[in-house]
């Protein structure tokens, strides 16, 4: 089963107000199934948090359709079992993890006790226990980016998108990333990540795409793809360069 | 509806109340009526007068930076630091975005207006207490109303900020539009009645117009500005209380609906 289809997608930014037009996304087209961990690579500027937020509501497409376990994005409970954490999250200044914890889980409708037992929880793995009456204003980008990861998972959802996660995280959180992932697969959860460390593609995903120029120009199975070349970083030079030139 | 706008509003609430802003307009607030002693302690006659309008005035100009600088801040830096993504990731529209965020910021409003009145409270009675001669007349009844029309108008001006929030890019644009709108609402019903009767000069019919227009589309603030009635102790007819306020709830109703409307064709790259 498809828990992500995005069908065609165009998506164009208007630069105002010059009237340009940027083309970020144009005829994406992808599905994702259920239990499936994607791993979604592309060079700076391809499209890959555009598709993302489409996939959040946050942006609109300008043609095609996008649907997340059979619910049309623009369908707020869509968005009911999903986690997302933005590239370079950021929250309320005033606010402790524990608070922000409780708007996530409140908001995603669920009971006190619930709230109370995944917040414990979550702060723990996070290694933020100790920090988590802290206002979020003096913690360290990597404590941000592990609150965020928390945030995400308060309300234990069957898909997670995540946004570059390993951006700003030091060795030990780069682990706890990555020990998080697999855990996740592991539950029988949907992972759809992009990231730039394509070794960290390599490790947990089933399945990854090339995105450049908005436009997927590669998509498939890890095993699939390595068979292909010697090494992802191999295919993913090939791919991008192969792009730049028809594009010119 | 409410179980979904309620965690939005409370820590947008919460937020507000740690701002440091908040601390600091306070602090002022509580300075300038701690003032209003030594200053009424200064003028020989209406000090009862004087003591009203100083409390009320600087209830009034406080809320009015906490709306600016505080209220508007809730909202912009949602939009500008991104902060909004972690709402909308959730199952809430866009439209419950506005509603549960303007609840919070109306909520802080409110309760910042009503400690200040306490303070207003405490400072017009010691004032009282050490001048008895000149409160003859006095009566507590019109400074609560005024105070609680100071905090509808205050709410009023932030359901604008949240419509000029969804159109605008960036903050400040949306503090100079609130601010314009604040100016041009607590003098226009005076504009409206010089033009529509001037007095030694010629007002173009093309001017009498566009003030006319102006009128019925920004809000009139001074409508809800009791604080000369409050200091002399005059009593409010029922009428135009209950008019004042339909006033200002239709109006709030009206802006953050249109601004709901305006906030879902927003997108947040």
């Amino acid at each position: 089963m498809d828990i992500i289809n995005y069908s065609r997608v165009t998506k164009r930014y208007n630069s105002w107000p010059r009237g340009n037009k940027v083309l970020a996304l144009d005829d994406f087209s992808l599905q994702i199934e259920q239990g499936e961990v994607f791993g979604f690579l592309g060079p700076n500027g391809a499209g890959k948090s555009t598709a993302l937020k489409i996939l959040l509501n946050f942006v609109y497409p300008s043609a095609g359709t996008v649907s997340l376990m059979g619910k049309s994005v623009s369908d707020r409970r869509a968005r009911g079992l999903v986690g997302y954490l933005p590239e370079n999250p950021y929250f309320y200044d005033y606010l402790t993890a524990k608070e922000i914890l409780w708007f996530g889980g409140k908001a995603s409708g669920l009971h006190k006790h619930e709230i109370h037992d995944r917040t414990d929880m979550l702060l723990d793995r996070m290694g933020l226990k100790a920090s988590c009456e802290r206002p979020l204003r003096t913690y360290s980008k990597g404590m941000v980016q592990r609150a965020g990861l928390a945030l995400a998972l308060v309300h234990n959802p069957e898909v997670v998108v995540l946004d570059e996660p390993m951006s700003g995280l030091d060795p030990i959180g780069r682990k706890l990333v990555g020990d998080l992932i697999l855990e996740l697969k592991s539950q029988g959860k949907t992972v759809f990540f992009s990231s730039h460390i394509l070794t960290d593609v390599e490790r947990f995903c089933d399945r990854a795409g090339i995105l450049v120029g908005g436009r997927l120009r590669l998509v498939g199975s890890l095993k699939d793809l390595l068979s292909r070349a010697g090494s992802l970083e191999d295919i993913f030079m090939r791919e991008v360069k192969t792009a730049e030139e028809r594009m010119q | 509806m409410m179980r979904r706008l309620w965690p939005l509003a409370f820590i947008t609430f919460k937020e507000g109340t740690r701002n440091k802003a908040f601390y600091g307009i306070s602090l002022l607030a509580i300075v300038l009526m701690g003032a209003s002693f030594f200053i009424s302690g200064l003028v020989m006659r209406d000090v009862g007068k004087v003591a009203v309008d100083m409390a009320v005035s600087t209830v009034s100009f406080a809320g009015l930076l906490v709306v600016f600088f505080v209220g508007i801040d809730l909202m912009a830096k949602d939009l500008d630091k991104r902060t909004i993504y972690m709402v909308l990731a959730r199952p809430i529209s866009r439209q419950q975005y506005i509603i549960g965020k303007f609840v919070g910021i109306s909520l802080l409003v409110v309760v910042t207006v009503f400690l200040l009145s306490v303070f207003a409270a405490i400072s017009i009675s010691t004032i009282k207490w050490a001048n008895p001669d000149y409160f003859p007349r006095f009566s507590w009844g019109p400074v609560f109303l005024a105070e609680a029309f100071i905090a509808l108008s205050l709410v009023l001006l932030s359901a604008l900020s949240f419509l000029f929030a969804s159109v605008s890019s960036t903050s400040f644009i949306t503090m100079v539009l609130t601010i314009l709108s604040y100016i041009i609402g607590q003098s226009l019903s005076s504009v409206k009645a010089i033009v529509e009767s001037p007095q030694d000069i010629t007002v173009s019919p093309v001017t009498v117009a566009l003030v006319r227009a102006a009128y019925y589309i920004f809000p009139n603030l001074s409508l809800f500005d009791i604080k000369a009635q409050a200091a002399h102790s005059l009593a409010i007819p029922s009428a135009f209380i209950f008019w004042t306020v339909m006033y200002g709830l239709i109006y709030i109703v009206l802006v953050i609906t249109f601004a709901a409307l305006l906030f879902t064709k927003k997108e947040f790259p």
